[in-house]
């Protein structure tokens, strides 16, 4: 129907052709952009649905709440220490890097003009973005465990994610800062007010839902990171007590090791359920956080 | 008056130097840990010298003398990490060009978000997935022995690093003056053909840096490596054959090797060898598009 209109419109027939040929091909190249865009949100979709599927059952309230028991350790009981230990090791990272990574996202974003040190500045927190994890973990390994003495324990491990998350807070905060109108500071900076002024009583608030949503980000990262607290703060069984120079357990690297030791595969599903939800929610908020100042 | 403006003054440039001071700080760390790093892993470079240690392909730590090669494991992670790159340059450019060109707004909307969301999956989530669900399905429909190889992790770094690639070519097409699309459609062309003959060689330097970025995250990457290539000491032969990334190998090496020792030293050198090429490809790319700005498309 299609080609004999077309045909009838070119009159000739060896154009049709060619005319035909360009639609299939158009078709066949439309139906690739759009597959190829679908394919991501049957991927989340399947994670999830595979998720819950397999470690639905295992998802108890008994398994949130109570330690790991059994032999080997881990087939029955739950994860709360890992749950703790998680906890604080994401607290201590937060802790330990907001404070200097905003500092530098304001000095980045307010300060520094367009000059060859600030470049510099954002060269390197370009390239601290793309360090390997594991490569932190050795730094901190060298530096923290065996340096400073600190042994394999809670400290060292949040230093590590503190590293890791470190130029994730920087980026989100100097962009949230960038975002905010410039007109503020025009206005403020002809009514002679400077510009720290500025800066604590209309710029920062202006960006905080973004800066905060950049640090939900950051921690949601230090929550499913594995490699860097594997050689510096993991530990298969402990109590997590919050203890800064001992051992923890954490939900990521429980998940490794369940697996990789055959412990036991429903708890290992569990576990990772868990884990998928919990950055979910996180990620989710965070994404909230910062698309709340398009609106103002 | 005259007092309150000097305190300000004083606060001004004082809260300046605090920033200034903090931020050199951050160009400190990332020294001190290429610094650290190298400096625990010169023993060993001077004791086997560069081209044994790169070159080598035996890795057996407890041996008289130690065989510390690292050749094998480069290998594995530059296979599993072009393996990755291979099969994910193809879907994350379509869905790219999907996501800048043809998604109506509500389903961009949708994706955009999941993106997000498929990057905030841990690695060892995918690692596990990727062990219990695929690797499974090699040993039962092909007979394996066991199914773990390159491939493997080749296919689960594919679904890791396609967030990236889309995301960043998508900010890369969408950067093209839309001049450039109403002309193409003014001369009667399909938007398909427009997409492909006109934006695509526009773009390259930009999708070329998403697949280089996407390709640092690869070789970088390391527990779903650790769960899926097969860890074994052996050079690989071919995709489908197993290997051990140097990602993995320090993770599982690390714990066990006494402090001092060659060994230990050698784990250092692995991580210097991945670093150097993770921050070559982060300054390779910023040169790309350094280069593309000055001469302003």
């Amino acid at each position: 129907m299609m080609v004999k209109r077309n045909a009838g419109r070119v009159g000739d027939n060896k154009a049709g052709k060619a005319n035909l040929w360009r639609r299939c091909q158009d078709i066949i190249w439309l139906s690739l952009f759009w597959g190829a865009g679908l394919v991501i949100l049957i991927l989340l979709l399947c994670i999830l649905a595979y998720l819950l599927y397999r470690g639905g059952s295992s998802l108890t309230w008994e398994f949130v709440a109570n330690a790991p028991a059994g032999f080997p350790l881990g087939t029955q009981g739950g994860v709360l220490p890992a749950i703790r230990g998680t906890f604080y090791l994401v607290i201590i990272a937060v802790t330990a890097s907001a404070i200097p990574g905003i500092i530098t996202a304001v000095y980045l974003a307010e300060y520094a003009g367009p000059t060859k040190f600030s470049s510099l500045i954002n060269l390197t927190v370009q390239c601290m973005v793309g360090v390997p994890s594991i490569i932190t973990g050795l730094f901190a390994y060298a530096f923290f465990v065996l340096y400073l003495g600190l042994g394999i324990s809670l400290l060292a491990g949040g230093l590590a994610l503190s590293i890791m998350i470190f130029p994730v807070i920087v980026v989100t905060a100097r962009d949230a800062l960038l975002a905010v109108n410039k007109q503020y500071r025009l206005v403020g900076a002809a009514l002679g007010v400077s510009r720290w002024y500025i800066l604590c009583e209309v710029v920062f608030p202006q960006a905080m839902p973004a800066i905060a949503g950049g640090l939900l980000l950051a921690m949601g990262y230090a929550a499913g990171a594995t490699a860097p607290i594997m050689v510096t703060a993991a530990a298969i069984s402990a109590d997590s007590s919050g203890n800064l120079f001992e051992p923890v357990m954490a939900l990521p690297y429980h998940l490794y090791i369940l697996f990789s030791q055959h412990v036991s595969l429903s708890k290992a599903y569990g576990t990772a359920l868990l884990l998928v939800l919990l950055l979910l929610l996180i990620n989710v908020a965070a994404l909230w956080l910062r698309s709340i100042k398009k609106g103002a | 008056m005259q007092f309150k403006a000097k305190k300000q003054l004083y606060l001004n440039t004082s809260m300046g130097l605090i920033c200034l001071l903090v931020s050199s700080g951050a160009m400190l760390l990332l020294l001190a840990i290429v610094f650290f790093i190298a400096r625990e892993s010169w023993p060993v470079w001077s004791a086997m010298g560069p081209a044994q240690l790169i070159g080598g392909l035996d890795w057996n730590p407890l041996a008289k003398p130690p065989l510390l090669g690292l050749g094998a494991m480069i290998c594995s992670t530059l296979w599993t990490a072009l393996g990755a790159i291979l099969l994910a340059a193809p879907i994350g450019l379509c869905s790219a060009i999907f996501l800048a060109e043809f998604a109506p707004a509500w389903l961009a909307a949708i994706i955009r978000p999941v993106l997000n969301v498929l990057t905030g999956i841990p690695s060892v989530v995918y690692g596990f997935l990727g062990a219990a669900v695929l690797v499974k399905y090699f040993e039962i429909s092909w007979h394996m022995a066991s199914g773990e190889s390159l491939f493997c992790a080749s296919l689960v770094l594919t679904v890791m690093v396609l967030p990236y690639i889309v995301a960043a070519s998508e900010s890369a097409l969408r950067a093209v003056p839309s001049e450039y699309r109403q002309a193409a459609l003014a001369l009667g062309v399909s938007r398909s053909y427009a997409v492909l003959k006109v934006l695509l060689p526009l773009t390259a330097r930009g999708l070329l840096g998403a697949l280089i970025l996407a390709f640092g995250r690869a070789a970088g990457e390391t527990m779903a490596v650790l769960m899926l290539a097969g860890n074994i000491l052996l050079f690989p032969t071919s995709w489908f054959s197993k290997g051990e990334p140097l990602s993995a190998l320090i993770a599982l090496e690390l714990g066990t090797s006494a402090t001092g020792s060659l060994h230990y030293h050698a784990l250092f050198a692995a991580g210097l060898v991945l670093l150097a090429f993770v921050m070559g490809v982060n300054l390779f790319i910023n040169i790309l598009m350094h280069y593309k700005g000055k001469r302003g498309t």
